[in-house]
């Protein structure tokens, strides 16, 4: 019976390692090089899939505890115990996930002093913490027992119903709550998930999905471990069964009840179910009465989400819990648990990201280090579940017996010592130990470089406000410091299409340091020539009214002192003749003789700017200060 | 309480403003250039302030609007975001946990973090705080070459801001952005173009945190008022159950309950 999971355990233990080694990562590089987070979308999978979804999961031991120790209906006691431990270990492992979401792990301590009763955040934490705690304590007599310290199980069973109570009016809080937390952003969600009724949405929701993951783990543990009951030829036999049931918390004497296993989970089934149709008529009337309905006719992706989303939480358990054929056969059932939790979980992602992507006009998609730690701390704790499953009285008492057979036949623990022990006498041992050690590595080692991971990690679009097709960047393209808007479209079209990039980007240059603009546009940038000698020469022929055979030959001496080489530097200097031209100019330095004209910017700088931040700052002295601190208003 | 008007009509999109920003700051001009490049609005952790230039051509400064009511501030856990007097919300970078609520929670996605780094913080404009309280001007409104921004008491910046858009109509649309918006911001913009693009919605014209406090503040009640409900209901299935075994120990039958039939 053992066996029958050593492959799934295996596959946890590769998925929880990497989220080991996912978590090393991110606590050494940090989060932005590790995750796909951005300040588009601060949330991503482990706050919104482990944290808000994981959390709703485990609302079993609230619900399973409410219907056995208030309501008292002792049918579903046997229940009690899964309940809670999937409670105890489904709160750890969000608490696991939210430790190396939050930017600094070291200050988690943090509100439980520096308080902001005014956040629903500070709620939930509280909640959460003194709910784990319950929990806990819950859960203690049944790990205990085991060792035998009466006194201590005896103590505990008598605080029993007290501690369930304060559990479940925790519960009740933190669970809306957590759908509270999203109530602060009605201009960001999208209509058809914001309503002010998401706390009632998410508690109910939350309280339907945990009861199914009971009866999903329940039919689980039955395949893996124990078919009689629930896959046995007696099970479907409604009459005439009865069965002992044995208190778990409060140890009180056992009782007997009638009915299968399968029609209990039956049972248990069809109340979480009429709890999710109560979810669905409110959400139903929630859409007509803020009008969003329209917004699901409407065929965006949000949409069909939105319907896929419904169909997976309530339409689909519904009808296999009402068709009589499916409710009692273990298949339907646990179909309708999965696909329950399912829909809870993507009810979550939906409401903590998916109906982000519109607001934030981004597309986040976690990256694989979230992916790693998110599900490598549930299956952690998934083999935390096996194990106390298997060890100790959680679904019957029939760990004595496994022991045994164990003692007898394998290793005390799972496959780890197993791979351990005769990793190298084993050939088919050494493949696994490849499974569980080499591959998670080697995916990690894929990652993309950590150090620089970030600014390539969240692919943005862009916003409206710059040109949405990028056909203007904002470039520093001389690296001066001074940017400006570059017609990238423009460029390309006028240097010749696409054939065109290598004139101005360079594979040889690295970090595509492309070409600066000052190569091209010179006379932006540096000092150019713009002595034009032809125009020289025609102009003085007609200013001088020079004649004779070779009048161009005369004009020589307007400019060139004779008998000096003829060049420009020996010329006559430009402003002898050209002083009046630059009456409003100052003259610049790098180009005395005017044969190289000074940049357009030098030249911008040198006049209009020369007067203009002079107006500029007299315009402030002038209106500005009037407003200012310790001033009187005019 | 200190507000700063934009008039949106003047901006020439220079950005000295964001320039003295980062000088003040100690942010790095290189990385904050390289971000206005990767960050699709303009702000990152290392450009505290920007200038938006919106759908219409106009430009628009884009940093925290320092709400009267801010959402950040009642979303934090830790009270790391306080509202000061003066009118800043401020950031307490010894509390902050990171847990990125605010983020969420603003309206108008200001907070920004600093993603490269191990031990990251958030980031956003405080309207220098510190010079506020030594009698200064924030930086950028010393800095502005064009007169855009106008800084002072926030009912006399809300006076002069009415003033504007009343004696020039054929220069300013009727409306001052931040007056009522999210229950009233700090900085406040006068324009001829609609601002929706900065986060901006007449819709909302309460605060954000009067959807949250009121009920938040029931949370006691509730808890209690289940706790209560809980042990009454138990207390009264008890006593049933404790009649019906009285009734059926004095007519003879065995203990075994009826368990509810389905199926």
């Amino acid at each position: 019976m053992v066996r029958k999971t050593r492959h799934f355990k295996d596959i946890l233990w590769v998925i929880a390692l990497s989220g080991l080694v996912a978590g090393v990562f991110r606590l050494w590089f940090g989060l932005g090089a590790t995750t796909n987070l951005s300040d588009a979308m601060p949330w991503g999978l482990w706050k919104v899939f482990n944290m808000v979804g994981g959390v709703a999961l485990s609302t079993s031991g609230f619900t399973v505890g409410l219907l056995v120790y208030v309501l008292k209906l002792e049918r579903f006691r046997p229940y009690v115990k899964p309940a809670i431990l999937v409670a105890f270990l489904g709160y750890g492992c969000s608490c696991t996930a939210l430790l190396f979401d939050i930017g600094l792990p070291q200050r988690f301590w943090h509100p439980i002093f520096m308080w902001n009763e005014h956040s629903f955040l500070f709620e939930v934490f509280w909640c959460v913490l003194l709910y784990f705690t319950v929990t806990a304590i819950e859960l203690l007599p049944t790990i205990i027992e085991r060792f035998r310290s009466e006194r201590i199980v005896r103590w505990l069973h008598r605080a029993a119903f007290g501690v369930v109570v304060v559990g479940i009016s925790l519960s009740s809080l933190h669970h809306s709550s957590l759908g509270s937390l999203f109530l602060v952003t009605p201009t960001r969600l999208h209509p058809l998930w914001y309503s002010s009724m998401l706390p009632v949405f998410f508690i109910l929701s939350a309280m339907g999905a945990g009861i199914m993951v009971v009866v999903l783990l329940r039919i689980l543990y039955a395949r893996w471990y124990d078919p009689e009951p629930v896959f046995g030829p007696d099970s479907m036999n409604i009459d005439g069964q009865t069965c002992v049931i044995v208190d778990p918390l409060s140890g009180v004497k056992p009782r007997v009840v009638r009915g299968t296993e399968i029609t209990r989970l039956a049972q248990l089934a069809s109340i979480a179910v009429s709890i999710l149709g109560v979810y669905f008529l409110l959400k139903a009337a929630d859409l007509i009465r803020l009008g969003t309905w329209r917004a699901l006719a409407s065929g965006t992706w949000e949409s069909w989400l939105f319907g896929l989303e419904l169909v997976l939480a309530v339409v689909l358990p519904i009808t296999l819990v009402v068709i009589p054929g499916s409710r009692r056969s273990p298949a339907g059932l646990g179909i309708a648990a999965f696909s329950a939790a399912a829909g809870l979980i993507l009810n979550r992602l939906d409401v903590g990201i998916f109906g982000y992507f519109q607001d934030s006009r981004t597309v986040y998609f976690p990256s694989l280090a979230e992916w790693a730690l998110g599900f490598g701390v549930i299956a952690a704790a998934g083999l935390i579940f096996l194990y106390l499953a298997e060890n100790f009285a959680i679904f019957d008492e029939r760990w004595k017996e496994r022991r045994t057979f164990r003692m007898l036949f394998q290793p005390a623990f799972d496959t780890l010592s197993r791979v351990w022990s005769t990793a190298l006498s084993d050939n088919l041992n050494r493949v696994t130990l490849i499974a569980v050690f080499v591959i998670p590595a080697a995916w990690v080692m894929m990652y993309p470089p950590f150090s620089a991971a970030h600014s390539s990690a969240a692919a943005v679009l862009p916003s409206a406000g710059i040109d949405p097709a990028r056909t203007v960047l904002h470039v520093d393209g001389d690296r001066s410091g001074v940017s400006c808007d570059f017609p990238h479209v423009e460029h390309q079209t006028r240097l010749g299409g696409t054939d065109s990039c290598s004139i101005c980007h360079h594979v040889s240059l690295p970090k595509d340091h492309s070409t600066p603009c000052s190569r091209c546009h010179r006379s932006m940038i540096e000092p150019t020539s713009i002595f034009d000698h032809t125009a020289h020469l025609t102009y003085t022929l007609t200013r001088e009214n020079l004649t004779g055979w070779y009048p161009e030959n005369r004009s020589c001496a307007v400019c060139h002192v004779p008998d000096q080489p003829k060049r420009g530097s020996s010329a006559k200097p430009c402003l002898e003749c050209h002083s009046k031209d630059m009456w409003c100019a100052v003259v610049p330095v790098d180009s005395a003789d005017l044969m190289h004209a000074c940049s357009f910017s030098q030249a911008m700088h040198n006049t209009c700017v020369t007067c203009h931040t002079h107006e500029s700052v007299r315009h402030i002295e002038y209106r500005g200060i009037a407003f200012g601190i310790g001033e009187s208003a005019p | 309480m200190y507000a700063i008007l934009v008039d949106v009509t003047r901006c020439t999109g220079c950005e000295r403003c964001v320039s003295a920003c980062l000088d003040i700051n100690d942010l790095d001009h290189q990385r904050a250039a390289d971000d206005r490049l990767v960050s699709p609005d303009g702000l990152s952790a290392n450009r505290l302030l920007t200038i938006d230039k919106v759908e219409s051509g106009r430009f628009a400064r884009k940093s925290c609007m320092h709400c009267v009511d801010p959402t950040c501030v009642s979303a934090c856990l830790v009270g790391g975001l306080t509202k000061s007097k003066e009118g800043p919300v401020v950031y307490d970078a010894t509390k902050c946990i990171g847990c990125r609520y605010c983020m969420l929670a603003c309206p108008f996605h200001i907070p920004r973090y600093e993603w490269d780094r191990t031990l990251p913080l958030v980031k956003k404009c405080d309207m220098c705080m510190d010079r506020l309280q030594e009698g200064q001007r924030p930086a950028c409104v010393e800095a502005c070459p064009s007169d855009v921004l106008l800084f002072g008491e926030r009912d006399r910046i809300l006076k002069e801001a009415h003033n504007r858009i009343r004696t020039n109509p054929d220069r300013y649309d009727q409306h001052v952005w931040g007056e009522d918006e999210f229950g009233g911001t700090c900085i406040l913009y006068v324009s001829d173009v609609d601002l929706g693009e900065l986060g901006w919605t007449e819709l909302m014209t309460a605060g954000i945190p009067s959807l949250t406090i009121p009920l938040i503040e029931k949370t006691p009640f509730i808890g209690g008022g289940v706790a209560v409900g809980l042990l009454a209901v138990n207390w009264i299935i008890r006593r049933r159950m404790r009649l019906a075994a009285e009734q059926s120990s004095e007519s003879g039958s065995c203990d075994e309950r009826k368990s509810g039939g389905i199926g």
